[in-house]
């Protein structure tokens, strides 16, 4: 099967992840803060992953990670599909912008940041895709982290076995965690070689770079499930958290939060 | 034996369950049948329907979890595990999917209860319904025999919601009749005289409780299949509007998150007394019986509390 690539220009993509990224700044400065540098770190991933699936071919991207609630908010926000702006409504009552994702929010179908579900729910998805005879992906998108759930890799084994083709498994690939390090914690050498070993087809992309993201979402399907390992920075956009481990959850004021937002371009 | 005299074997749930679900498939495309590895080598679906059967592989979490997501694509996925590994295992993957998503999952479980027997506690499953009934949205059923399994299963296949369906291992009970198609919520057996009712719940408790109505038959009998909280709230104003004013409640589960519980907090005024599992680890073998015969779930004891 050949390859699928929405019509949108990877300038229209750019643009669309600073935009995005100011909003996840103004979820920080939301009293309940957010995940900040996780969020940072996937947005790119979530714009390209959104343009894929606006090919409307029943392509489905799940963000298992979902501490990451607040990328997803806003890439969904300013890829169309959510049409009010989310930012100023996360984590309040009334609203159903949770801290992790609900399935009330237009756009979400899937329950995640209890870590790992999001694997296999794509694969669900992908799996119905193919017995339905549709061309659609499943797309997970999974924290580097979050692969230390033994869930991930059950799925990961189950797909492989079924020769999930159309099931992409994208990694976000910051290198922290909630206490640190992933290095430090629990760390998971040889990544590539890993997926490759459970049947995966593996490649890797700086997790900045749309239209390298673009590229691989929209590359062809084989008959092997795909893991895209998409190397990425934490805090990315934002010079005072880029990098930074500590950055992981942050709660800033409204003068800080139109500070770094203008930092953004 | 004249071929006409021929009877025509009772079917235990879980045959029933992969029977009914076979016929079903036949006119239904949206059915698949999902197994982790404990569906044996034989499966009827897998032999009429093997484009719509899946053995996943040892992987629990992940069949209700790619279940939900075929589920959220227009499917109606069955899938099969024992009862431990479905509510205990896979606890997260029922709560999230099937609860908070609403998915349109049936899960059916062999071996609740001690059904299990000698394979031991790992094998067992005295929780599920503790478990399964804290995830509102699901509906649970515990169906006594092969008739009424089978109602079950249709009521699931042709719903959208949700289902957990618990059996036990290979016990076969011709089912207790009742009207229509799906099964009541309230299934008066028995009237009888006293101002006692058993209340029968699943293969083992309603067992038990038509052998003690036998020998207690002033003692009135209802039987429930549907016990979400849902489906026992609305059982329990129909209770609470009968003349009796105590119920016994036989149930193979422990005390705690069982049907007793709940009636007991859904009738303040009654008086619900359970008679089931117990609170200890069955850690010895024997047959199903004999396990329940440990953990006092018999009819002696059961006779003695009526």
């Amino acid at each position: 099967m050949t390859g699928t690539l929405a019509g949108t220009s990877v300038e229209v993509l750019r643009e669309r992840a600073v935009l995005a990224r100011r909003l996840v700044v103004d979820m920080a400065a939301q009293p309940t803060g957010c995940h900040l540098g996780g969020s940072l770190s996937v947005l790119d991933i979530l714009v390209a992953a959104f343009d894929r699936a606006s090919a409307d071919d029943g392509t489905e991207v799940v963000l298992s990670k979902g501490h990451a609630a607040a990328a997803l908010y806003a890439a969904l926000h300013v890829s169309g599909r959510l049409a009010e702006n989310p930012a100023p409504l996360y984590g309040l009552a009334g609203h159903h912008y949770t801290g992790h994702p609900s399935p009330a929010v237009p756009g979400v179908r899937f329950p995640t940041g209890s870590l790992g579900h999001g694997v296999p729910y794509a694969a669900g998805w992908a799996f119905a895709q193919r017995l339905s005879g549709g061309s659609g992906l499943g797309i997970a998108v999974t924290g580097d982290g979050e692969l230390q759930e033994g869930l991930v890799w059950e799925a990961c084994q189950v797909a492989a076995a079924r020769r999930l083709g159309n099931l992409v498994v994208v990694v976000d690939r910051n290198g922290g965690q909630n206490d640190g390090l992933v290095a430090d914690i629990s760390p998971l050498p040889d990544l590539g070689a890993r997926f490759a070993a459970f049947g995966f087809a593996v490649s890797e992309v700086d997790g900045h770079d749309i239209g390298a993201l673009r590229a691989v979402l929209g590359g062809e399907v084989g008959d092997r499930p795909r893991a895209v390992i998409a190397h990425t920075v934490k805090g990315k956009g934002v010079p005072p958290v880029e990098g930074k481990p500590g950055a992981h959850y942050v709660t800033i004021d409204a003068a800080r939060a139109a500070k770094w937002k203008r930092m953004i371009r | 034996m004249e071929a006409d005299d021929q009877v025509t074997a009772v079917l235990s749930g879980r045959d029933a369950y992969r029977d009914e679900l076979t016929e079903l498939a036949r006119h239904d495309p949206r059915v698949l049948c999902f197994e982790a590895d404990l569906g044996g080598r034989k499966h009827p679906f897998a032999e009429a329907h093997p484009d719509r059967f899946f053995n996943l592989g040892i992987a629990e979490a992940t069949m209700i979890d790619m279940a939900s997501g075929l589920a959220s694509a227009g499917y109606r996925p069955f899938v099969s595990t024992f009862a431990p590994f479905a509510t205990l295992r896979a606890a997260e993957s029922m709560k999230l999917g099937m609860g908070y998503m609403g998915a349109g999952v049936v899960v059916v479980a062999p071996y609740a209860g001690v059904s299990g027997a000698w394979f031991g506690t790992t094998h067992h499953c005295l929780e599920d319904l503790a478990v399964v009934q804290s995830f509102p949205g699901i509906t649970i059923a515990a169906p006594y025999g092969e008739a009424e399994t089978r109602a079950v299963i249709r009521a699931a296949a042709a719903g959208s919601g949700p289902f957990y369906v618990r059996t036990g291992r290979n016990a076969a009970a011709v089912s207790l009749p009742w009207d229509g198609d799906v099964p009541p919520l309230v299934n008066w057996v028995q009237p009888g005289s006293s101002d006692v009712c058993l209340v029968s719940v699943g293969e083992v408790g309603t067992s038990l409780a038509l052998e003690a109505s036998a020998e207690r038959p002033e003692s009135g009998h209802a039987h429930l299949c549907f016990l979400d909280h849902a489906s026992l709230s609305e059982a329990a104003e129909e209770l609470r509007s009968s003349r009796y004013t105590r119920f016994v409640v036989v149930e193979e589960h422990r005390p705690t998150g069982g049907v007793a519980s709940t009636l007991a907090l859904l009738m303040p005024s009654a008086s619900v007394v359970g008679v089931n599992a117990g609170m200890a680890w069955p850690s010895e073998g024997g047959d199903h019986g004999e396990v329940l015969g440990r953990l006092g779930l018999d009819l002696a004891h059961l006779l003695a509390v009526v």
